[in-house]
């Protein structure tokens, strides 16, 4: 049931999505001038492909938010089940090693300088 | 079965049709406020004090023409500000804006999709919103796009750390991950005053994930995904009538939703305002009206908090934007975090 009312919700708003789309290329101007169709580049000729290389910083922080965000997706069942569980001092320091773990991970990641961006 | 399809449409419509009923108006204000924060007029012709300028740049939108460029790759060109528009709708299918109330002999749920995941429902939708932005940059097939692309997303996924961090704190002072219960945690008073809100309980994972919101939604002053100075318009460059018009709407969407997560999480959701208990003792039906009316009136303030921001703050350097959210946001919300837990379990223990 929950799940139907769902499907009908995202349903709905890729229709509405598609229909706002369709209007406007019913609607619009029409009109194919070639200067129009090129790519944009602050008005002068554009220069190489858009595909070229990037810094190696972005491709870093992803991995790394990979890794923190695996450590939150921990975190997160075990936040719930810690008001029901039968040993809070074992789920205490579990957590307290699971952390103290994270962050020699984090102190090594800063020292080695994976993220710092201005040298 | 039949009372189930009309009760299911019935809320599809007012979720759907709150925030986008909503958008011209925040949208007629932001403008409004640029002006008054700047001391110039701002729309104002359109209709008694500029109302219906919103209408009249949606009508716009409607005639311009569609520039659909040659280098781009065409599907993923149309597909991406769907994707956004969508993924910007989709959290708001858990928002609930007033308690589960009787109506003739069932119990109704406010919210579409009911689940007692709903909080990690909104948030993994909410984070899916980078998508339609990496999409964008990447199928234009130009720099400026593929740069403001690449920025938006290294941004949204270091802030997003902080704000899950702070997420957990919440969820493990609350003991709870369905929304309902949390608001019911935060309703009351300390004291006879001071509202039960969660801001009181937790300031720092409060600021931690109102900044985090800030970075997720890409307002200023985190807006280098499209800093006109550095890279023009980033990811939307190339878009132009309604495809824009989409993006645009996802993004304001997309605030609404991360605002009525916050205030949520941290001030209080549907629990009513000060002040309202005087009318809901008089008049017991009114009070499902009342919490949402609670509820619209504390996005709203956060909308307006948003638009005070965004015209009083200078954007920030890509580095000093990365340093934070990684060098001081992330260890102060892990730091929150252990504090919390060691004093929750030593208080009790």
């Amino acid at each position: 049931m929950e799940f139907t009312s769902f499907a009908v919700f995202f349903i709905i708003a890729c229709t509405l999505s598609a229909v706002l789309l369709g209007i406007s290329s019913l609607l619009g101007q029409k009109r194919k001038a070639i200067r129009e169709m090129d790519i944009y580049e602050s008005g002068v000729n554009p220069v190489g492909s858009a595909t070229r290389q990037y810094d190696i910083k972005f491709f870093l922080t992803a991995i790394l938010f990979l890794l923190f965000d695996v450590e939150i997706v921990f975190l997160l069942p075990w936040a719930m089940a810690y008001n029901g569980a039968p040993d809070q001092t074992f789920m205490m320091w579990g957590f307290v090693f699971f952390m103290a773990i994270l962050l020699v991970g984090y102190i090594f990641v800063i020292n080695s300088k994976a993220l710092k961006w201005e040298e | 079965m039949l009372e189930a399809i009309i009760e299911i449409l019935l809320k599809t419509a007012v979720i759907l049709a709150l925030p986008l009923g909503a958008l011209p108006i925040i949208i007629h204000v932001e403008r409004r406020g640029a002006a008054f924060i700047q001391k110039r007029l701002g729309p104002n012709r359109v209709g008694p004090l500029g109302l219906l300028q919103p209408l009249a740049d949606v009508a716009k939108f409607m005639f311009k023409e569609e520039v659909h460029p040659a280098h781009v790759r065409p599907f993923f060109y149309t597909a991406a500000p769907v994707v956004a528009l969508v993924v910007a709708i989709l959290p708001l299918a858990c928002i609930p804006i007033f308690a589960p109330i009787e109506l003739f002999g069932r119990s109704v749920y406010p919210e579409v999709f009911k689940s007692d995941m709903g909080i990690f429902f909104a948030f993994a939708a909410s984070a899916l919103g980078s998508y339609g932005i990496l999409l964008a940059g990447w199928a234009s097939n130009n720099k400026y796009s593929m740069l403001g692309a690449i920025r938006a997303c290294a941004q949204m996924v270091s802030y997003e750390l902080s704000l899950s961090t702070s997420l957990v704190a919440m969820i493990f002072l609350y003991g709870s991950n369905d929304i309902h219960v949390m608001v019911a945690e935060q309703t009351g008073y300390w004291f006879g005053f001071l509202p039960k809100w969660g801001f009181f309980l937790q300031p720092v994972a409060a600021m931690l994930f109102l900044i985090g919101i800030f970075a997720e939604s890409n307002r200023l002053p985190f807006d280098l995904a499209e800093g006109e100075s550095e890279i023009v318009a980033g990811y939307h460059i190339e878009y132009s009538s309604m495809k824009f018009a989409l993006f645009f709407m996802a993004e304001y969407i997309h605030m609404i939703a991360l605002s009525a997560l916050f205030i949520i999480m941290f001030f209080g959701g549907y629990s009513l305002l000060p002040g309202m208990e005087l009318i809901t003792d008089r008049i017991p039906a009114s009070l499902a009206i009342l919490q949402a009316l609670s509820l619209i009136i504390k996005v709203a303030s956060m909308i307006w908090f948003f638009v005070w921001v965004r015209w009083s703050f200078p954007r920030f350097r890509y580095d000093q934007l990365m340093n934070l959210g990684w060098e001081r946001l992330l260890p102060i919300g892990i730091a929150n975090l252990i504090v919390t837990v060691l004093f929750v379990y030593f208080r009790n223990h």
